[in-house]
């Protein structure tokens, strides 16, 4: 299993759910999770994230383990049973 | 005058009550802009640098940009500059609001304050006119008090700044809080106001402000807000969940620092977060005028302990009354909250100050006997307590009003204030965020996130993402961060466009309000210099480069927890090369480089 935990405007378009679980499989990446992601709740959740050359939007955090995929291999970063992916739309402050 | 500028400049001597009006020095303004930039080429050209802060000599200017109060971003900032007594560094507080737009509607760029009232007075303007007006019967209201007092007598549709008793207790951050909720908050400007015996300025103004080429502004500000408009953070994030949706952000990171900077990530950040804060006591968002993303944020407390409604907490707020205290109850920070702005406090030194001080009791530095009351992290209860103190002037809350590097130095441990210049960090750990703590270690006001945002970059992604642990280069980035921000400060538009617009779209607003034709690097330029020059004052008022540093914890003490445990500041490496960007010869400006900026 991976554990999704979702934030910030994400999370108010699936009424609050702070986590989501889903299988995990050989050879699975970031984007086959956010996909999978997509497809079960069955609504587009994917472009709060990425655009549609499959970009990570700018102000897009999304952490495997805690670290920024944008310092692994971005959406092609392998993702293992057991792993956490933090997912936060564009957001800032100061 | 027509371009951008009025050309006026009001000057209130509350020694002698005269308000007098002079032309603005539009040389000056060719070369510091306005705001922030013109402001502290007034100052540091008036007030001696070793000048005590709260002596009559020190001044405080008021100060709009040329863009305050036209459309096209989101430019409804004033700054207020004089010498911090807090960190006895120049200080520059900004805030938004309405009360900014205002004082620009009025007609005037800047208002200087100078002298000292008798006893106390505010400040009355309306369209072009200036008097003194008695206060004593404001003394002690706070803030919201002060604002509707002053609305009732002087006039209904008045715009208000004002300070509330911790302003006039002289609490060394003491902040000047505009349209209830807004303030410039950081630095103890409010402390200068009271020390001045000024309770308020208030003001009524219906002009306008015209600008050099209608056209080709109103084309910049078109392609401005639809750059607003489009940017994912400035048109979705930050107007569904404000600055407070950081809590999550930064704690994930390992950047969260808790209970006084001893770890980088809080346990319980979820309960304290933007996305909790919207579940439970967030009403709507609300912007500063005219602004296209408004942040803001509207809340009503609905607790058995606590009731009442204002706006926020901010992210930092969140973090200050919370993480940095261990406390986890959102309600009680957002009581907290609510006090500091009716008493008149800048939340982060407050929190930060609480912070130190449970630190100081855990170790046994502090006693009952001292505080009155047990304070140990966690403690939402000693925490809303002390808050209240301190904006009443009570018991140990005189102490906490010193901040917490004086509350630590008189204990014999200044080590444990989170502090740079003796003002304290915000909502970022310079071990995790390695340009944050060079950031800090340079600002010219003592530790603050608004001189140089490096978490944009550094954790945001925004406009490219660099890696928070990497040092080589980070002081290009902070030289370039810090000068923008100069700029931005300076023309009068808030820094949180930045994540969406750049110096290409301010110089083009700029040069069609003002008729100018700067170029970028132009505008760079001037940054550079306004920085250098708030530099120069400082090394004047006697802050060598030794006091361009971290506290040891940040230096020495690895992190304990999170995803980057075990990393320290590597200020060192960043400093020097920093000092080589800027053209510092060990952190004093060279000749050359005074001379090539025009500061000689
Ligand atoms: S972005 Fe926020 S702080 Fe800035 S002007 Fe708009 S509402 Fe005010």
């Amino acid at each position: 299993m991976v554990f999704l935990q979702i934030y910030g405007t994400l999370r108010m378009m699936l009424g609050g759910r702070e986590s989501v679980e889903l299988p995990c499989y050989e050879g699975d990446t970031v984007g086959s999770l956010l996909e999978r992601f997509q497809a079960e709740e069955r609504i587009a959740v994917t472009h709060k994230l990425i655009d549609d050359r499959r970009m990570l939007h700018t102000g897009t955090i999304i952490l495997l383990n805690r670290r920024n995929i944008l310092h692994l291999d971005k959406l092609e970063t392998p993702v293992r049973d057991g792993d956490v992916l933090a997912l936060f739309p564009p957001g800032a402050g100061g | 005058m027509g371009n951008g500028w009025h050309g006026k400049v009001l000057r209130v001597n509350l020694t002698d009550k005269s308000c007098t009006v002079e032309p603005l020095n539009m040389e000056w303004a060719a070369a510091f802009i306005g705001g922030r930039g013109l402001a502290s080429k007034y100052l540091t050209s008036e007030v001696d640098a070793t000048v005590d802060p709260f002596s009559s000599e020190n001044k405080m200017i008021l100060a709009t940009g040329p863009l305050t109060g036209t459309y096209g971003a989101a430019n409804g900032r004033y700054m207020v500059v004089t010498k911090s007594p807090l960190t006895g560094t120049i200080a520059c507080s900004n805030s938004g609001g309405y009360f900014p737009c205002e004082l620009k509607y009025a007609g005037y760029d800047l208002v200087i304050i100078e002298g000292k009232a008798e006893s106390p007075v505010y400040l009355k303007i309306k369209n072009g006119e200036a008097e003194l007006a008695d206060a004593g019967h404001l003394w002690g209201k706070t803030t919201a008090e002060t604002e509707d007092a002053i609305r009732a007598e002087f006039h209904g549709d008045a715009k208000v700044a004002c300070i509330g008793p911790a302003g006039e207790s002289l609490v060394r951050y003491a902040c000047i809080v505009n349209d209830k909720h807004r303030a410039a908050g950081r630095s103890g400007v409010g402390a200068v106001m009271g020390s001045k015996n000024l309770k308020a300025v208030a003001v009524r103004g219906t002009g306008g402000v015209a600008t050099a080429d209608n056209a080709a502004f109103r084309a910049a500000a078109r392609d401005t807000l639809k750059m607003l408009r489009q940017h994912p953070v400035t048109s979705e994030g930050l107007p569904a969940l404000g600055t407070a949706v950081l809590v999550n952000i930064i704690n994930q990171s390992g950047a969260l620092p808790t209970r006084n900077s001893q770890c980088g990530t809080f346990d319980k950040a979820e309960e304290i977060s933007g996305e909790r804060l919207a579940q439970t006591f967030l009403k709507r968002n609300k912007g500063c005028m005219g602004c296209v993303i408004a942040c803001g944020r509207v809340t009503r407390l609905a607790d058995p302990r606590f009731s009442g409604a204002g706006e926020g907490p901010e992210y930092e707020t969140l973090w200050s009354l919370g993480a940095a205290c261990g406390v986890s109850d959102l309600a009680a920070i957002v009581h907290a909250n609510y006090l500091c702005d009716e008493y008149g406090m800048d939340t982060i030194t407050m929190g930060s100050t609480v912070a130190c001080a449970m630190e100081l009791y855990e170790r046994g530095l502090l006693g009952d006997a001292d505080t009155g009351m047990p304070l140990k992290f966690g403690d939402a209860d000693a925490m809303v307590r002390l808050v209240e103190m301190t904006g009443k002037g009570e018991g140990f809350g005189v102490r906490a009003g010193l901040g917490s590097y004086r509350l630590a130095e008189s204990c014999g441990a200044p080590e444990l204030s989170m502090s740079v210049k003796k003002q304290e960090f915000p909502a970022y750990d310079g071990r995790a965020i390695q340009g944050m703590g060079l950031e800090y270690a340079t600002s010219n006001r003592g530790a603050c996130h608004v001189r140089g945002y490096l978490v944009s970059p550094e954790i945001l992604g925004v406009p490219e993402k660099l890696d928070p642990e990497a040092v080589a280069g980070k002081a290009v980035w902070a030289k370039a961060f810090q000068d923008v921000t100069a700029v931005v400060d300076s023309a009068g538009v808030c820094l949180f466009t930045t994540f969406g617009i750049g110096i290409p779209q301010v110089t083009r607003l700029f040069n069609a309000a003002t008729g100018f034709g700067y170029s970028d690097e132009q505008m760079m330029e001037i940054g550079d210099r306004i920085y250098t020059l708030e530099r120069l004052f400082n090394l004047k008022a006697g802050i060598d480069p030794s006091q361009d540093t971290l506290p040891k914890r940040i230096l020495e003490e690895p992190l304990p927890d999170g995803p980057l445990k075990g990393a320290v500041s590597h200020l060192p490496e960043m400093l020097s090369e920093y000092y080589d960007v800027r053209g510092w010869e060990k952190g004093i400006p060279t000749a050359a480089k005074v001379k090539s900026l025009g500061l000689a």
